[in-house]
């Protein structure tokens, strides 16, 4: 049992859950002290030592019953068992012997013998039955979580190669046989219908035998789990496929945590700040006034930040990924005011502080559309920020502005980006673009203002790749 | 009662003795900490009985329950332990004339020195160690049941702090050594979920989600903690409550909140539950205005919407 409960955790594994060594073990001892008699104790306690996310327990609800075989299989029964006398049952397995011996190829007499005396397949005989579809799967399975219409679609496709429609034939011939030899009505059909029962019992039978196999090949594909997120962190972003890009998604929350930690921890540690007389003296009553301990002001500014983000097709991987790192560290930033823009400016801070990052991406992605191609114009919609919403920067705000800077000969409106250098504290720019693309014009597409903007703010980050955003966000928070 | 050795069953009967109606998930997650020795993290809704089940099992197992309620800028001193400087410097200037005696006899600075070091450990010894609650379950003679409330606010320094602490359950003090646990305390962690609790901490417990319960065992809590509601209304406040929680509002009412309104129902004898009544109510269920004007508008639905304006 010990065995079915380390391949159930790899199951979890190749679904996406995070199982540790420490925690399989735990495991193991969680079924030793519940044991496994009482099946809703012993789930409970699997769960309590192997789930530690609640968005990983309908996973462990999916696998758990595939693979605690209390799935049943459907019973089998002797056809015709009740309802033939002795000769009559000797005349049927001469029948059927006679029969079994004309059936070719050897897999179908297997079946119809399984069929007719009601008994399972053996694991062997099923893996012969099905090795040509199985290792015609295999090669699809490369894909690492397959869905499960396409699981599904797979065990119907292996099934199809077992050929029951010539099972109903050969049963269709012995019935005939049967009948000209004179058994009686009844026991024809008990014969026909528990025969008809026990078929849809074997399709059962191979069906599990299918999914067991297909997840062991997975299991043994993926055999370490998440390989490739080191190097998905290091792909760029237009290269990484929409299943890459929401497996990335997912380990964001995890890596803002670190940043979260990370820029904490460096608040601690840092210099303090001017000397406070006040929390001085008063902590150092207990001493009788003598001053043991110095108190330090603590200059615990968070950083505000205003960010403007284009949304243009190109952009949007980074822009998404950078929006959902940034608002899934809102404890560590005062305020955040956010804008989109492509040919004009749009508000979308209001998206955020009423959804869920995942959704507000959703929403606003939905709402602004860009256009057309070519239609980025970051000096107008700088324009438009000064006049409208220049409000949201002040000498304590962090304007954070994210594209490439092809402006399609727009004008890039250079005195207001000088305007809100002046004001902010600090303006940064994220580009996803290479500094040795910058300024270099594609053939009659695009010009490139990056030169421009580049030297106008105290920080250029090159930010292609989900490693190179981290680390740019993290600069936000290192005091400057 | 023992937790290390009683049954399942056992655990069942020990909680509901303590009127706490425990799921078998409960249940099994509570035997399986008390069996392994593990600290236990409940997660799940506020307002779902995290805290309570501590109190439950503190109470069931009738050992101290010692709480450290988590917050922004929780640190070592005020979880672990402080010196207590304001007791050493009044004993030190209380004994001031025998410091002088003792010293006085001492022929060179060395020597007297030396005498000193001799006495330091007075000083320095549990006498003026204060001790807060992590360093209190550590060091009870009797075993406790500490409760690390809402770790979700904790820092995340702190954190890691606790990780240390749970694993081998002994601290070390510099100037008085290791102190290790004499009985292992039962742990257990509530969170909210307001942030992500780091994964090596999580690896370290076993895990409970408790979600909102269903009608039936709401109901069952209900009668339970509010014998005097009359079973009929409870049924439909309690229908009235699971309704509210399919809604998509800011804050859902929580089981402490049907409670609390199970026992304003009472107070205000009412017999059913009619618009009237509802609209004086609701505010014990819902906190935000637009979170009550939203389920206002979900609930006027098929009845007659007369009352809206005061006609009666």
């Amino acid at each position: 049992m010990d065995q079915r409960i380390v391949e159930f955790i790899a199951g979890l594994r190749v679904a996406g859950v995070r199982v540790s060594v420490a925690e399989s073990i735990d495991a193991l001892r969680a079924v030793e002290q519940v044991g496994m008699v009482e099946r809703d104790l012993f789930r409970a306690g699997l769960q309590a030592a192997l789930i530690k996310e609640s968005h990983d327990q309908p996973v462990f609800q999916e696998l758990f019953p595939r693979y605690f075989g209390f799935e049943e299989l459907p019973p089998m029964q002797q056809p015709g068992g009740g309802s033939m006398n002795e000769q009559e049952q000797q005349m049927f397995q001469q029948m059927l012997q006679h029969l079994l011996e004309h059936l070719s190829p050897e897999q179908l007499a297997r079946l119809f013998e399984a069929m007719m005396s009601g008994q399972r397949l053996s694991r062997e005989q099923m893996n012969q039955m099905l090795s040509q579809a199985m290792s015609f799967l295999y090669q699809l399975l490369p894909m690492p979580h397959p869905s499960p219409q396409a699981q599904a679609w797979m065990v119907q496709y292996a099934l199809q190669t077992v050929p029951f429609d010539r099972l109903v034939q050969a049963l269709d011939q012995m019935l005939a046989q049967l009948r000209a030899a004179g058994l009686s009505e009844t026991a024809l059909r008990d014969i026909e219908q528990t025969a008809h029962e026990n078929m849809a019992a074997l399709a059962e039978q191979l069906g599990q035998e299918i999914e067991r196999m297909m997840r062991e090949q997975m299991r043994q594909q993926t055999g370490t789990p998440r390989p490739s997120l080191r190097d998905l962190m290091d792909r760029p972003f237009e290269n990484l496929s929409r299943r890459e890009m929401e497996e990335l998604r997912q380990v964001v929350t995890r890596l803002a945590a670190r940043l979260r930690s990370r820029a904490a921890l460096r608040q601690r540690r840092s210099k303090a700040g001017p000397f406070d007389a006040r929390r001085t003296i008063r902590s150092n009553l207990r001493f009788g006034g003598i001053p043991l301990i110095l108190r330090h002001r603590r200059r615990y500014l968070k950083p505000k930040i205003t960010i403007l983000c284009d949304l243009s097709y190109s952009m949007r991987p980074v822009a998404s990924f950078t929006l959902l790192l940034i608002y899934a560290l809102q404890d560590q930033v005062s305020r955040t005011r956010s804008f989109a823009f492509i040919d004009d400016l749009t508000d979308i801070s209001t998206d955020f502080a009423e959804m869920r990052p995942e959704q507000a991406l959703e929403a606003i992605q939905q709402r602004v559309r860009p256009p057309g191609s070519y239609s980025t114009d970051l000096g107008h919609s700088l324009r438009t920020f000064v006049r409208d919403y220049f409000s949201c920067v002040d000498s304590r705000t962090t304007v954070i502005f994210l594209g490439d800077g092809r402006n399609n000969y727009h004008d890039p409106n250079l005195q207001a980006f000088d305007q809100v250098c002046r004001r902010a504290r600090r303006v940064i720019w994220f580009n996803p673009e290479a500094p040795h693309m910058w300024g270099v014009e594609y053939p009659d597409t695009l010009n490139s203002d990056m030169l421009e903007y580049a030297h106008r703010c105290d920080a250029v980050h090159q930010v292609s790749n989900l490693r190179q955003l981290i680390t740019a966000i993290d600069t936000l928070f290192v005091r400057g | 009662m023992d937790m290390g050795t009683a049954t399942i069953e056992e655990v069942r009967v020990a909680l509901s003795g303590q009127r706490y109606i425990a799921s078998s998930d409960i249940c099994t997650a509570v035997f399986l900490a008390g069996r392994l020795g593990k600290p236990l993290l409940i997660e799940g809704p506020a307002g779902v009985g995290k805290t309570e089940l501590a109190k439950v099992w503190a109470g069931a197992t009738g050992n101290e329950l010692i709480r450290l309620q988590c917050y922004e800028g929780l640190d070592e001193a005020k979880a672990l332990y402080e010196w207590e400087y304001s007791k050493q410097l009044l004993y030190t200037q209380l004994l001031r004339d025998k410091l002088a005696e003792v010293l006085s006899s001492a022929a060179s600075l060395r020597e007297a020195a030396d005498r000193l070091a001799g006495e330091e450990d007075i000083f320095f010894s549990e006498r003026f160690l204060l001790p807060r609650p992590l360093l209190r379950a550590i060091t009870s003679d009797a075993p406790v049941v500490l409760l690390i409330d809402e770790i979700d606010r904790a820092d995340a320094e702190f954190e890691a702090f606790l990780l240390e602490v749970l694993s081998d359950f002994q601290v070390s003090v510099p100037e008085l050594g290791t102190l290790t646990a004499r009985h292992l305390p039962t742990v257990i962690l509530t969170s909210n979920n307001t942030r992500e609790i780091s994964e090596a901490l999580k690896r370290r417990c076993l895990y409970l989600f408790i979600d909102y319960p269903d009608l039936e065992a709401e109901l069952r809590m209900v009668q339970l903690k509010v014998p005097s509601l009359a079973p009929q209304l409870a049924r439909q406040a309690v229908e009235f409550v699971q309704r509210l929680r399919t809604l998509d509002l800011k804050k859902h009412p929580s089981v402490s909140e049907t409670l609390d309104w199970a026992r304003a129902l009472v107070e205000l004898n009412a017999r059913s539950l009619d618009h009237k009544t509802l609209e004086d109510t609701l505010s014990v269920l819902l906190k935000y205005e637009s979170d009550l004007q939203r389920a206002q508008r979900a609930m006027q639905g098929p009845p007659p919407s007369r009352n809206r304006y005061g006609e009666e």
